[in-house]
């Protein structure tokens, strides 16, 4: 790179001032197509009566369930009732208890320990982890409504994130009550922390791993006490599809009887960018390599006007390292003239 | 690809594949440390200082242009950088490689020194900073050195040539500085009569860039079988 002396140079260094790095936070909506709220799920056949059908169900964006997964239904189970057992000889070791040992483990982590949601115990839950792809990052805390409808009646749950505590932090990151509500706005009818009457809250959401927990006990409750009579089934080594049960109080939340309202769901991104501000001074920049700049073979430019007065029109800036190699290209929306009495400054966005 | 709309002024920006291949590197070579301008898909020609209608629309024809999206290939950007040069500059540098097609037989060696053509008030003269020399295809070279940039001596050189040996797979392109480049050619006979050669000749072409002036030139190589 020629220093100044020589006037005559191709590239300008950048100094500190012209770099800067900067996050942003960036919401949006975790379903397929932007759909802030999603009013209809799906479940494959296939996928429910294939092997990891015993575990959980896939839940598609389409009736066609043509690969657009939104989220699973998982039923988790501490005594693994609910499923056939791995072998018959081997008492409590089924699918359902697959699933509950795996979401201790990634949220308790201790063996030892169990959920308690609010302020009881459960020892059966479903697990709804939410498509990484739709999420992105992290789910928004503070403003998700999802309904579930049984008997009529609709209940509508939220997190409590709005109330001002502090979160609580599990192995899997932050962790919030479910809690009747919508938006983050908490319903006290039944309880002041809009918990249940009896099963404590209705579950965990947490942002961190893009999962939500529903309490078995709480939506077993009759809807005086804050459930919607999801009849829950812990018969040992019997097949009885509880996802199911979940499937068809979602359904009816989105589109059956009451007032449905669906799923609403937001992510949340924390976005890198890097601010680059690029200035070309008056005196550079004001003549090209182009060829067509140039007449003939002996480089003379193409209008003797060039010589007292080019006139050069900036279509492009290269971003280059200490080595010279053009590691970023900004292309502008249209040519800026540049001559010896204009300055250029442009800034520049790169998103990691 | 597509067009830009030009009705608002805006800024495209994208990582091109060599930026993308050394920030997964993460060794803070991706560090953006200078930047350069051009004109690529600018016809100056289209330029009309006899415009009727005076100074103001002599570049009409110019500035209301679409402009194309940025590549992502970083051989096809930037191709043509505008440059610092004193006022009054009646010719511009041009880089000459002395020979307009490079001939070589296998395992033969060809050594390229550029010459830059009023660069510094000089008629003709190596350039201060040297040059970057950039082969299509460097499976036509030999594996060690084959593609070799000498003459600075600088630690810029040393570091350049350096990086230059690692690839990622798939770029088959090679780009070394110096003020010369020594350019060995492969004896291996697999590549002839693939897509693009011939049974007997194997096709590439050098593009040598003036690392002050950012002029630049293309030549023809060819390797013929023996």
């Amino acid at each position: 790179m020629a220093d100044q002396r020589n006037q005559i140079a191709t590239f300008a260094p950048l100094d500190q001032g012209d770099l800067l790095i900067s996050t942003e936070n960036v919401t949006s909506t975790v379903w397929l197509n932007n759909t802030p709220t999603l009013t209809s799920y799906f479940t494959s056949s296939v996928q429910v009566n294939s092997a990891t059908g015993q575990f959980y169900y896939s839940i598609y964006f389409e009736e066609e369930a043509t690969g657009s997964v939104q989220f699973a239904i998982a039923y988790c189970d501490a005594d693994g009732s609910g499923s056939l057992l791995y072998n018959p000889n081997v008492d409590g070791l089924s699918p359902t208890r697959t699933n509950y040992g795996q979401y201790r483990n990634l949220i308790l982590g201790d063996e030892e320990s169990s959920f308690v949601f609010g302020n009881q115990s459960a020892s059966y839950f479903y697990a709804l982890p939410v498509e990484r792809s739709g999420y992105k990052e992290e789910l928004l805390p503070g403003a998700m409504t999802l309904a579930l409808s049984g008997s009529d009646e609709t209940l509508r749950l939220t997190d409590d994130s709005k109330l001002g505590g502090a979160a609580v932090f599990s192995e899997a990151g932050r962790i919030f009550n479910l809690v009747s509500g919508s938006a983050g706005a908490v319903y006290t009818d039944i309880n002041s922390n809009g918990w249940t009457a009896n099963s404590g809250s209705y579950g965990w959401f947490m942002p961190d791993i893009g999962t939500i927990l529903l309490s078995g006990p709480a939506l077993s409750g009759s809807f005086a006490d804050g459930g919607i009579d999801l009849s829950v089934s812990r018969a040992s080594n019997t097949q009885v599809n509880n996802p199911e049960k979940l499937y068809t109080v979602l359904n009816d939340g989105g589109s059956g009887a009451g007032s449905p309202d669906g799923w609403t769901l937001n992510s949340n991104e924390q976005l890198s960018s890097d601010f680059i501000f690029v200035r070309a001074r008056s005196q550079n920049f004001n003549y090209s390599t182009n060829p067509s700049f140039i007449s003939g073979s002996d480089g003379s430019v193409l209008y003797d006007t060039f010589i007292n007065d080019p006139q050069v029109y900036i279509t492009s800036i290269g971003l280059y390292n200490n080595n010279q190699e053009l590691v970023a290209v900004a292309k502008l929306s249209r040519p800026l003239l540049k001559d010896f009495t204009k300055e250029l400054l442009v800034r520049i966005k790169l998103d990691f | 690809m597509g067009y830009l709309n030009n009705q608002v002024v805006t800024v495209d920006a994208i990582l091109t594949t060599k930026g993308r291949e050394l920030l997964a590197k993460g060794d803070g070579s991706f560090n953006i440390t200078s930047f350069a301008l051009s004109d690529d898909e600018i016809d100056y020609t289209l330029y009309n200082p006899n415009n009727p209608s005076g100074s103001a629309f002599y570049g009409e024809a110019i500035q209301n242009m679409p402009l194309l999206e940025a590549f992502p290939d970083e051989t096809q950007m930037m191709k043509y950088k505008l440059v610092t040069l004193p006022r009054d500059t009646a010719k511009m540098p041009v880089v000459t490689a002395g020979v307009t097609v490079i001939k070589m037989k296998q395992t033969s060696t060809f050594t390229v020194t550029p010459q830059t053509l009023n660069y510094l008030g000089n008629k003709s003269t190596t350039e201060t900073s040297g040059y970057v020399f950039t082969v299509s295809d460097v499976r036509q070279f030999a594996q060690n050195n084959g593609v070799l940039g000498q003459g600075l001596g600088t630690d810029a050189e040393r570091n350049l040539n350096a990086a230059s040996s690692q690839t990622n797979g798939t770029n088959v392109s090679r780009t070394v500085i110096g003020t010369s480049c020594v350019l060995t050619a492969t004896g291996v006979n697999t590549l002839y009569g693939q897509a693009g050669n011939s049974a007997s000749i194997l096709y590439s072409v050098i593009t040598i860039i003036g690392r002050d002036s950012g002029a630049r030139v293309q030549v023809p190589i060819q390797i013929t079988k023996t």
